[in-house]
């Protein structure tokens, strides 16, 4: 009932919104949708964690890992539409954008968001296509936001490669559908039949559809190298919407290419899978690393590193067992430490006006709340020690040295590549000094607030894990170790 | 329909790709693309006698108004609006480009793509076919320096994939043609808007001059 209720208030919203002439009735608006839906999905996710998977009406349904998922997207949404405001209204103070564009900003925000929340709970994996589209439809528009050439190209690029790779996306899902001898329950193709119907599925079709799959739910993902629309559309997005793609769309599209992994682990077995995994995840991190070294842009930097994060995940979901655990843990942890560095990268993009790294000069005496949350997200993201994701990629690559060191060993060569590139970078930005003055200041305390909530929200969850949230994470472990 | 009669549909479907590689016209390619959406059409009408599902009816309807009237009047309208009777070049030149044809028309055939194409064994041929178009149509995707015609390439890509749906025996699935309905109002949607935008910004639909984001 409470998914009904979720997508029933975001839908409603974005009527209203789209009604409303009102500024602050907008603003309003957003931040009580955001805030019912994100309460709505941890509500959900401790009802799966005591009951387990949830269905209602064949046609919604959330496991485990989908119950992660949604209160990843819950969180970072509210946290999105809270600084977004501030952020909108510095922008607006600024005069870079007037009332139309933050109506466009909040209707299409809120449609992102329901696009993925349907993605997530949506039964049959065409529904899941039909969300994750629709959140290419939304973010489109969000990444040429601001009008200009360079945004219009960034957006151009996303929807092109991101659509060509959803098609054949959708092709590979359609030869799974071959599994189901006559497609039953009204024409209803649920996770659930498919998953049922795995050994019927020929090994050579099921191979070809996850390759189909994995290209096209991989672009969304951002492997290697169908990546290349990642740098274009984070540097181009406004810095809230960076969050979003990166902290709250990644796992979304990961959570889709996981169930079509495990259909096509039921039916020829994990190691086909698994070696794709190891490719993509291992040239992604390799790619992102190579090319972090010579970043000239920080918001580019961070599509990036999140790259590089996937492949990560992808390792860990490859390696298996505690891999899984890792992965997930990981997951977590990434999301949460990119809205910390996406929200800080718009803080000093305020500042500064130019998103250049070599144009950043001083930041910690200028903004020095901002810059302290950039560094500490830099050492967070890049797994320094206590911090969580340091302890998701032991897990990881611990699980993967005793059952595969040579990938571990070449993964952790371009982990320590990409940290010494960040440091590189991070260093420039933050401590070198410029004959230029900038007036130091914050600006609104709504935009570091959000960032700071996250952080803490890390560092506690770097030592400490709720109960419900390891069950769930315990879950997710067993449903998808196949061996 | 007869198993000749639906070959020769999809040999059109096929063609009509193969045609948008090599004609400089816009125009042109926009009533290739009608005539390739007038195929589904008649695809579709084929599969509703056969199946009588109602959901494929109005598939027959929804794809005729959309995609054979609507759309390629819309693309009409953009090339008469900014003055686009020729497309920009290809990446490829002419004979290369049919040499790559050639060579994705072969692989589509080969003992490799068997498991797809022997889904329904009486179907092989035409399953070829279409995934045969399905090659043409992503290599029409990269090789096209335009916009307008990247996006009547990601249409005909569609196509291409209805088609193998419709004789890999997928169709009946409504949640497959909501699916389909989906997708083509979300292009219908992106070309309303891009394409305009990217010719005001920059002067022309040619996406190679889209160079500011480089690393």
């Amino acid at each position: 009932m409470s998914i009904l209720l979720l997508i029933s208030i975001l839908l409603a919203s974005v009527i209203s919104m789209i009604i409303t002439k009102k500024r602050f009735v907008i603003e309003t608006l957003s931040l009580i949708t955001s805030s019912i839906t994100c309460i709505t999905a941890f509500l959900t996710a401790l009802q799966v964690s005591s009951v387990g998977t949830l269905t209602f009406f064949t046609f919604f349904s959330v496991d485990a890992l989908g119950a992660i998922v949604l209160m990843i997207i819950g969180s970072i949404g509210l946290a999105t539409t809270i600084y977004s405001i501030a952020y909108l209204r510095e922008e607006t103070k600024k005069q870079i954008i007037g009332f139309t564009r933050v109506k466009q900003y909040f209707v299409l925000l809120q449609i992102f968001l329901f696009a993925m929340y349907l993605a997530i709970t949506a039964g049959s994996p065409i529904f899941a296509w039909i969300a994750i589209e629709a959140t290419t439809l939304s973010t489109a528009f969000l990444i040429s936001f601001y009008n200009k050439p360079s945004a219009i190209e960034g957006a151009w690029k996303y929807l092109i490669i991101n659509s060509v790779g959803l098609l054949l996306g959708f092709f590979g899902t359609l030869l799974y559908f071959t599994a189901v001898a006559s497609i039953g329950e009204g024409g209803f193709v649920s996770w659930q039949t498919l998953r049922d119907n795995a050994g019927n599925l020929s090994p050579l079709i099921a191979k070809i559809a996850f390759v189909f799959v994995l290209i096209g739910y991989g672009t969304k993902v951002g492997f290697a190298p169908m990546h290349t629309w990642k740098p274009d559309a984070y540097s181009k997005a406004p810095a809230p919407l960076g969050a979003l793609l990166s902290g709250a769309l990644l796992p979304v599209a990961f959570f889709v290419l996981l169930k079509f992994k495990m259909i096509t682990d039921l039916s020829i077995g994990s190691s086909f899978s698994q070696t794709l995994f190891f490719v993509f995840g291992l040239f992604s991190i390799a790619v992102a690393s190579l090319i972090m070294f010579n970043a000239r842009n920080y918001k580019r930097l961070l599509a990036y590193s999140s790259i590089e994060n996937a492949g990560i995940m992808a390792l860990g979901f490859g390696f298996g067992g505690l891999g899984i655990f890792g992965a997930v843990l990981h997951m977590i942890y990434h999301s949460a430490v990119k809205v910390v560095m996406f929200f800080s990268a718009g803080n000093i993009l305020l500042k500064y006006s130019t998103a250049k790294i070599c144009n950043i000069k001083n930041a910690l005496k200028v903004i020095p709340t901002t810059s302290v949350l950039f560094i500490l997200g830099f050492l967070i993201v890049t797994g320094t020690p206590p911090f969580g994701i340091f302890f998701s990629k032991i897990y990881i690559l611990g699980t993967g040295i005793k059952m595969y060191p040579l990938i571990s060993f070449v993964a952790m060569f371009f982990m320590t590549m990409v940290f010494i590139g960040f440091l590189r970078h991070v260093t420039q930005m933050f401590l070198s000094r410029s004959s230029e003055t900038q007036e130091p200041g914050e600006g609104n305390v709504w935009l570091v607030i959000p960032p700071i909530f996250f952080l803490l929200l890390i560092i506690l969850l770097s030592f400490s894990i709720p109960p419900f949230l390891e069950h769930l994470i315990h879950e997710v472990v067993l449903y998808y170790s196949y061996d | 329909m007869s198993i000749p009669f639906l070959q020769f549909l999809v040999g059109v479907l096929f063609l009509t790709l193969v045609f948008n590689h090599l004609t400089k016209k816009n125009f042109l390619s926009v009533v290739a693309f009608s005539v390739q959406s007038f195929v589904v059409t008649l695809v579709f009408l084929h599969s509703f006698l056969e199946t009588g599902n109602i959901y494929i009816f109005f598939m027959v309807v929804f794809t005729f108004i959309v995609k054979v009237i609507l759309a390629p009047m819309f693309f009409v309208r953009l090339i008469n609006r900014y003055h686009l009777p020729f497309s920009v070049s290809t990446y490829l030149s002419m004979p290369i480009t049919l040499i790559v044809i050639a060579v994705l028309t072969f692989m589509a055939h080969s003992q490799k793509f068997v498991p797809l194409t022997n889904i329904v064994p009486p179907h092989q041929i035409i399953l070829s076919l279409a995934l045969a178009s399905i090659f043409v149509s992503l290599f029409l995707i990269v090789n096209r320096k335009e916009a307008l015609s990247q996006i009547i390439s990601i249409l005909s890509l569609e196509n291409s994939i209805v088609v193998f749906a419709i004789f890999a025996g997928l169709e009946q699935s409504p949640s497959l043609q909501i699916g389909i309905i989906f997708n083509i109002f979300v292009w219908i949607m992106i070309a309303t808007v891009f394409v305009s935008m990217i010719y005001k910004h920059f002067g022309s639909g040619d996406v190679t001059s889209m160079n500011n984001l480089k690393d």
